[in-house]
């Protein structure tokens, strides 16, 4: 019996997993380094030029935006799908439509990030939203706001924070469902306001939640990519661009894919150090619930 | 108790107010539809349709954009690959987590690898690399690539899943004389059928929502999935490209809604 458990017909269950991630993923990220070390323009022949790539990018005031916009990206858009949803979940949960509610913040999660754009565009192109403004005596807005450097990148944000709040919230929700009652009417019995009830017992006893919430929010964060891409491909002048767009600019638009492999080496490196975190979190769950 | 009362009428109003603000691109969206070219672009946006432009609307998406030709195969790659992602992460969770086999946390952390990269860090190398198997511009080649993409995090969700079914159960079937196959296919896969489904539709729910990938893998209208299609449709018809926006939206929302309960499952997974 035992000889038949480790026959090696048990691999054979993994080769097919093994093998998609091996050929897809193990020398897409080997070809990915290699590639950021050599100059290459997608047809001629490859020139291996070292740290170049990198210094370029330390020098190019593009990629300098970039960065800066990934920081501005990554501290609202965590902030708002954090502190939204939190509130969001205790007043649905407080509310007479629990249901109703749930499913009117969640339906922008269930439609593609690239509709959302899209939608958005129209919305506040200048025959949209933008008119209210106009009629109210305020000429001036009465543009393109997609179109204007900087404040692009705060009104994509909140579109991001309209698609993104419903996934949050509904695990907020399923976080507070499984706080127990007893701790919550110990501190009502001594008398707790509803604010201190908060601060003082739901919100320490949702910590586990939040800690997921916020580590799947900084990686998703990080990788925005197609909302950008419909809503302003990174423009005007690339002000608009993060990492994940100027990793598709440099490479597929203006033909430098060694650049873009640098890029794309960058953006790695940040997000496997907020993963490490994210997966020290998941196994350490776990390992307690086991 | 009055107190409580109020309490609620006030939640409820905010929550109102916010609904209203959540909905109110939908609304704009399907009302947008509904509108011709020359009214959306002249009158406000608050007005009415004047008549109903849906018929339209509905030749424009139909025709040079090639929308109907990319829903198809968006829904070809959705199914075949979120189905061929299953049944492969399913055999690899299984042997992780109940076959005997040598380091079964390096095999799983192997595969579960492929959910932590960027997919900036692939897009290079595989659009080289189906470029020179002539699987660039295939529809082979785009089943290929989601299918790989989506094995990690089923395998992960699945593996889960399956350290919680008992030993013991595997060593009695072993008794009464079934193989490991039998095994999986007796026991395991008929006791996991709620995460096969919620594997599936999350899968399902994401190769049809993709954009990068289908961007780039892609130049032909005859393969290009439907949102890379939706991208590059003619900016100046707002009324026709929120058509293609909401049709395009329907299965993913039907899934939705549908399955509600799959769905908040899903995210329970996706959290753990």
């Amino acid at each position: 019996m035992k000889k038949i458990n480790f026959a090696w017909t048990n691999y054979l269950y993994l080769l097919p997993a093994v093998l998609l991630v091996a050929v897809f993923f193990v020398t897409s990220i080997v070809y990915t380094i290699r590639l950021s070390f050599y100059e290459y323009d997608g047809f001629s022949t490859m020139r291996f030029v070292g740290l170049e790539n990198y210094l370029y990018l330390f020098r190019d005031a593009n990629f300098k935006i970039s960065l800066m916009n990934t920081v501005i990206w990554v501290v609202f858009s965590l902030l708002f799908t954090l502190a939204l949803p939190l509130l969001l979940a205790i007043l649905i949960t407080n509310s007479s439509w629990v249901g109703g509610f749930k499913n009117i913040f969640y339906y922008p999660t269930a439609l593609s990030s690239t509709i959302g754009g899209i939608i958005m565009v129209a919305i506040l192109s200048k025959y949209g939203i933008p008119q209210l403004f106009g009629l109210l005596g305020f000429e001036s807005l009465v543009r393109d706001w997609l179109a204007i450097p900087y404040v692009n990148t705060f009104i994509m944000i909140l579109m991001g924070t309209w698609q993104g709040v419903g996934l949050n919230t509904i695990l907020f929700i399923t976080g507070l469902a499984t706080i127990p009652d007893s701790p919550i009417e110990a501190a009502k019995i001594e008398g707790a306001r509803t604010i201190q009830l908060y601060n003082k017992v739901i919100l320490p006893l949702l910590k586990p939640t939040t800690v997921v919430v916020l580590l799947m929010s900084l990686v998703n964060s990080f990788k925005v990519f197609d909302s950008i891409w419909v809503m302003t491909k990174g423009g005007p002048y690339r002000t608009s661009e993060t990492l994940a767009l100027t990793m598709y600019q440099e490479s597929f638009i203006h033909g430098k894919f060694g650049v873009g492999a640098a890029v794309a080496v960058v953006l790695t490196v940040i997000i496997l150090i907020v993963s490490y975190f994210n997966i020290r979190n998941t196994f350490g769950d776990t390992d307690q619930t086991a | 108790m009055k107190q409580a009362s109020h309490g609620r009428i006030v939640v409820n109003a905010v929550l109102i107010i916010l609904s209203i603000l959540w909905i109110f691109p939908a609304v704009f969206a399907v009302f947008g539809t509904l509108k011709k070219k020359q009214e959306y672009n002249l009158s406000n946006f608050w007005d009415l349709p004047h008549g109903i432009s849906l018929a339209e609307n509905l030749k424009g998406i139909a025709g040079t954009f090639g929308i109907v030709k990319g829903m198809l195969n968006s829904l070809l790659y959705a199914t075949v690959s979120a189905g061929a992602a299953v049944i492969i992460a399913t055999l690899a969770a299984y042997a992780i987590s109940h076959l005997k086999i040598k380091r079964p946390m390096v095999w799983f952390l192997f595969i579960y690898s492929g959910t932590i990269f960027p997919f900036q860090i692939f897009l290079i190398p595989v659009y080289k690399g189906l470029t020179a198997t002539n699987l660039y511009d295939t529809q082979l080649g785009m089943i290929l690539f989601y299918t790989a993409i989506c094995v990690p995090f089923c395998m992960f969700v699945l593996r889960n899943y399956y350290l919680g079914i008992s030993k013991e159960i595997c060593e009695s079937a072993k008794i009464d004389g079934c193989n490991s196959f039998q095994i999986l296919g007796h026991i395991f896969v008929p006791m996991s059928t709620a995460p096969l489904a919620v594997v599936f539709l999350t899968q399902f729910n994401w190769v049809w929502n993709e954009l990068m990938f289908g961007l780039t893998f892609t130049k032909s209208r005859e393969i290009r999935p439907v949102m890379a299609a939706i991208t590059l449709m003619d900016k100046a018809n707002v009324p026709v490209i929120l058509l293609a926006c909401v049709a395009a939206s329907i299965p993913t929302l039907l899934l939705f809604f549908l399955l509600n309960k799959h769905f908040e499952a899903g995210h329970a997974y996706q959290s753990k």
